[in-house]
């Protein structure tokens, strides 16, 4: 049984995963890139090595670095995080055959539910529904994929296999504009990924995107821990999650969740992992995909059932049992998650790069931040443009809205642009509030700016505000100047003036 | 001292009277302002309204951050105004556009050609950054005068990548 853990991550998730490694009394490692030298994961750990250069390719992907740094520190098991590695079936297995434990599940799972072609195939033959697509694993050429279109049917979605975050993704009204966006598809996929391959799916409209999050033992044990509501996104990428989701029952819930803890089994599941649906209009369901790892939404599941998943994770690792059954779930409130990135909403959701000056974080009663940054923190253009996951708690998803509207109003990031008025928007906007919403919403209904434009403004106080910091740093410039024009340097000027007064 | 301070386009004429008070487009009011040590942290107390403001550099100008929401400012004093208003005022929308990368990345593709004429809004190019795909759109009307990247580039930020006449 290991006792000390590497974290083959950064960011916010390197710091959650290396407070519960704390909170279980268990040794770290960081490992780092050599933007992230100062990088709070780096700080917080017990022990730190160095990767390598900036981009990923030649820090946070170099697995074989990675295994040898946890063989040299004797750290005897590696958590992956999300994103980087921890989807790679060969670098699971990599782990193993270096005598680690990989605290996450199988390889043999990760390739079963990774790859998305075989993920859909192994859930239709337990019985699980799946979205119409390009059935199969083989790996299918461009031209294969123009003549399987029309039977998809339009509109259809491009997907990378071995994807995840809408990159790769493309969707695709027409057969005449397929070619062009098979081509960009694939370009994304393979900057993302390393991996070109795509297949097609049906896009089904007025669809919510529901997923279920399961936890797996060693001894067959598989729990699901309710439902996440993921259907606010833009392209793809998820800005703003919610347990419980708005449309479910208790009849939905124990389908989805049967469906969810039988997927696990189906490939001897262990560790945490999400089991994505759609539902759409009629209470449908549909598997989309199994994400085989920990989601970058994990807290709100955790604020509502009161488990901690990371703990979890590691706990199984070593080999004990679940400390849950499946009765002893339950979901308690309601709690909201908004993705705080380094975007300008009012410009097309444009990153942004630079230093960030001041920042302060919410806090108070029901609040929880997970971030990785601090006042000082450079926001570089190597890795995502995550600044940190606001996450409240209510006792009702009324209460947890007036909650996330405080915390924001709270949240102050100087430097960088970020999408806090977004999500403030997004928290006065009668549709949100209603809970009717599907995954289209925010691209194409929802209008920050006509949310905005009611809203009490206050240039008048900006600009006394403007005009006397300007003020003050005018008249700050010509003290300095006034000194300078002494006839020798302020330092000779310093210590004489002390001396005289000694 | 009097300072022009436009705040996003609307102008406010804006007086420094002494310590306590200034006149805002000619009204008067007493301010209690505080700068929070060490942080770019403002109190400012005015008619018994508390209001707390985040300011920094921006491009040009300062950015204000109040009650939730940025506001882009500019503060001229009466001599910084009359030397611009001299020179013709800055923002033009004919003469020569420079398109800048607004942040390091990779260019992806450029979709368009030196000639070629551009409706406003019509994507330009195509920047990844952040591991994220940004199209470009042109700002304006016009005619790409100049291309200066090609794709497979790296650009720095703020570098200039095309002209738009």
């Amino acid at each position: 049984m290991f006792n000390k853990v590497l974290i083959a991550n950064r960011g916010e998730i390197a710091v959650r995963i290396l407070r519960a490694c704390r909170e279980l009394g268990l040794q770290t490692v960081a490992i780092y890139s050599e933007a992230d030298r100062q990088a709070m994961h780096v700080r917080y750990a017990t022990e730190a090595y160095l990767l390598g250069p900036a981009p990923s390719s030649e820090s946070y992907l170099r697995g074989d670095k990675i295994i040898e740094i946890a063989l040299k520190s004797g750290a005897g098991a590696i958590h992956p995080g999300y994103g980087f590695l921890a989807e790679r079936a060969d670098f699971a297995q990599a782990v193993e055959d270096a005598g680690l434990e990989f605290i996450g599940p199988s390889a043999s799972a990760i390739a079963a539910m990774g790859d998305k072609a075989i993920a859909r195939e192994t859930m239709m033959k337990a019985g699980v529904p799946v979205v119409p697509g390009t059935e199969g694993t083989e790996l299918l050429s461009d031209e294969e994929l123009l003549k399987l279109a029309p039977d998809v049917g339009f509109p259809l979605l491009i997907k990378a296999t071995a994807g995840g975050g809408g990159k790769g993704m493309r969707e695709v009204t027409n057969i005449e504009e397929m070619p062009t966006l098979l081509k960009s598809a694939r370009r994304e996929a393979k900057a993302a990924f390393g991996d070109d391959n795509v297949y097609l799916e049906k896009l089904i409209l007025g669809a919510r995107h529901i997923e279920i999050q399961i936890l797996a033992d060693k001894h067959g044990n598989v729990v699901h821990l309710t439902e996440r509501e993921c259907s606010l996104q833009r392209r793809h990428q998820k800005l703003l999650e919610e347990a419980p989701s708005p449309i479910m029952d208790d009849d939905l819930r124990k389908r989805m969740g049967a469906v969810a803890v039988q997927a696990g089994q189906a490939v001897n599941y262990e560790s945490a992992g999400t089991i994505e649906c759609l539902v759409d209009s009629e209470k449908n369901f549909y598997f989309l995909e199994m994400n085989t790892r920990l989601q970058v939404e994990h807290p709100i599941t955790e604020l509502v059932t009161g488990v901690d998943i990371v703990k979890e994770q590691i706990r199984v690792a070593r080999g004990r049992k679940l400390s849950f059954a499946q009765e002893d779930i339950q979901v308690k409130g309601a709690a909201i998650e908004c993705r705080i990135n380094a975007e300008d909403p009012h410009n097309n959701f444009m990153p942004s790069t630079g230093r960030i000056s001041h920042i302060v974080l919410p806090s108070g009663p029901g609040v929880r931040v997970d971030t990785g940054v601090y006042s000082g923190f450079e926001i570089t253009p190597y890795y995502d443009s995550m600044i940190s996951k606001l996450i409240v708690w209510g006792e009702t998803r009324a209460q947890a809205i007036l909650r996330m509207r405080r915390a924001l109003a709270e949240y102050k990031v100087v430097g960088v642009r970020t999408n806090i008025p977004f999500h403030q928007a997004m928290m006065d906007s009668h549709r949100f509030m209603g809970g009717q919403f599907d995954t289209r919403f925010v691209e194409e209904e929802f209008s920050m700016e006509e949310i905005v434009e009611g809203k009490e403004t206050f240039p008048d106080i900006a600009a006394i505000v403007a005009t006397l910091v300007m003020h003050d740093q005018t008249e700050r410039a010509a003290h300095v100047v006034r000194r300078g024009e002494r006839d020798t340097s302020n330092w000779k000027w310093l210590s004489r003036w002390e001396r005289l007064n000694r | 001292m009097k300072y022009i301070t436009t705040i996003d386009e609307k102008e406010f004429l804006v007086e420094i009277i002494d310590d306590r008070h200034v006149s805002i487009d000619g009204k008067v009011v007493e301010v209690d302002f505080e700068s929070i040590q060490e942080q770019p942290v403002f109190s400012l107390i005015v008619d018994e309204k508390s209001y707390e403001a985040y300011v920094y550099h921006g491009e040009e100008g300062l950015e204000v951050l109040v009650k939730g929401r940025l506001y882009h400012s500019v503060v001229e004093d009466e001599r910084e105004r009359r030397l611009r208003a001299a020179s013709g005022g800055a923002v033009a929308q004919s003469g020569t556009l420079h398109l800048k990368a607004p942040m390091p990345g990779l260019i992806v593709a450029v979709s368009v050609e030196v000639g070629q004429e551009v409706k406003k809004g019509d994507v330009l190019l195509i920047l990844e950054s952040m591991k994220m795909q940004n199209e470009l759109k042109s700002p304006r009307d016009g005619v790409i005068s100049r291309i200066e990247v090609g794709a497979g580039d790296s650009v720095e930020q703020r570098q200039k990548m095309l002209s738009i006449e």
